[in-house]
């Protein structure tokens, strides 16, 4: 199994990420215990969910009740659609357990990664995808148990990283700018997400953002 | 509602839209919908990149994140769109900023 050269390459590729995550993890582990879940329950949450996002919603939003937490839930997952899309359609005809699997980190950063990988010419994306995916789940849901642990004696928010992240994906879009229309995109992107982050929840901001970027992607023609 | 019900709960509705159109794959294309998603992936990261060190707060706010963003561009045009080029030059702009501004 470890000769296939992109599962090899899937983990090289993702150890920044497994840094970055895990500190998510702990930054994530923290936030829920402050919001009065239990370690136990904050662990869990991050091995069934695995999404940093709709659980720092869903602890944000703890005592307001389940309705907003699933509503952000449900916001925060729009903009899974077209990333399975797009997914399906870079790994080809595969066996249904395969693309459940697949499906489940379903996530920005080995999504990126992927789609980053499938430019460059990797030859097994599947393989490519379980590597990071498996990098992202070990780092993340041990950096929850750190977090809710022993949580009280780190500060992960004063790392930066969240600009570390912001960097990543930086990273990740700069290969995909080539032609005028990626610059068009890529410049409604960063304008539909400022408009957003003034009128829209957070949950909401940069779903809305992207779709209104590719909306315009679409009508730019090629 | 208790919270290991809503946990399970928004793993559902997460795992759902993960998995919706994984289930059963349709080709897709052309037209408006194939050119909407194949630009989708890049307006997505950059709207990422933009909440995070443009909008670290929920709204648009002047911080080292702004430093980082620079350097993360200059990073990737003169290391040639390079993921560690990008990563790095932000990285050194963002620590560099806030060593001597703070935030």
């Amino acid at each position: 199994m470890f000769d296939n050269p992109s599962l090899r390459k899937g983990f090289r590729d993702s150890i920044l990420i497994l840094v970055a995550v895990a500190a998510f993890g702990v930054a994530y582990g923290v936030l829920a215990i402050d919001a009065g879940l239990s370690p136990w329950l904050t662990l869990f949450s991050s091995l069934i969910i695995v999404s940093g996002a709709a659980q720092f919603a869903m602890v944000g939003l703890l005592a307001a009740g389940p309705a907003p937490v699933l509503v952000a839930a449900t916001g925060l997952g729009l903009r899974h659609l077209p990333m399975s899309v797009t997914l399906a359609r870079l790994i080809g005809p595969q066996p249904l357990r395969t693309r459940l699997r697949l499906a489940f980190i379903l996530v920005d950063e080995t999504f990126g990664l992927t789609v980053r990988a499938a430019s460059a010419g990797v030859e097994d994306l599947v393989a490519y995808k379980t590597a990071a995916d498996l990098m992202l789940y070990s780092g993340f849901v041990v950096g929850t148990g750190i977090g809710a642990w022993f949580g009280t004696a780190i500060d992960p928010g004063a790392a930066g990283v969240g600009v570390l992240f912001g960097l990543l994906f930086l990273g990740l879009a700069a290969p995909m700018i080539r032609r005028r229309r990626d610059w068009i995109v890529a410049a409604a992107a960063v304008v539909a997400t400022l408009i957003a982050t003034l009128t829209l929840p957070p949950a909401w901001q940069v779903t809305a953002a992207a779709m209104a970027a590719s909306l315009v992607g679409a009508v730019s023609g090629e | 509602m208790n919270d290991l019900t809503l946990i399970l709960a928004v793993a559902v509705v997460t795992y759902m839209s993960r998995v919706a159109f994984l289930l059963k794959p349709r080709p897709v294309t052309g037209g408006p919908l194939g050119r909407f998603l194949s630009v989708f992936p890049l307006a997505l990261f950059v709207a990422i990149a933009t909440t995070e060190l443009a909008a670290p707060r929920g709204t648009p706010a002047i911080t080292p994140g702004l430093a980082a963003a620079l350097g993360g561009v200059v990073g990737g045009i003169v290391f040639r769109r390079s993921l560690v080029g990008v990563l790095a030059v932000g990285a050194f702009a963002f620590y560099g900023v806030r060593a001597v501004v703070g935030g």
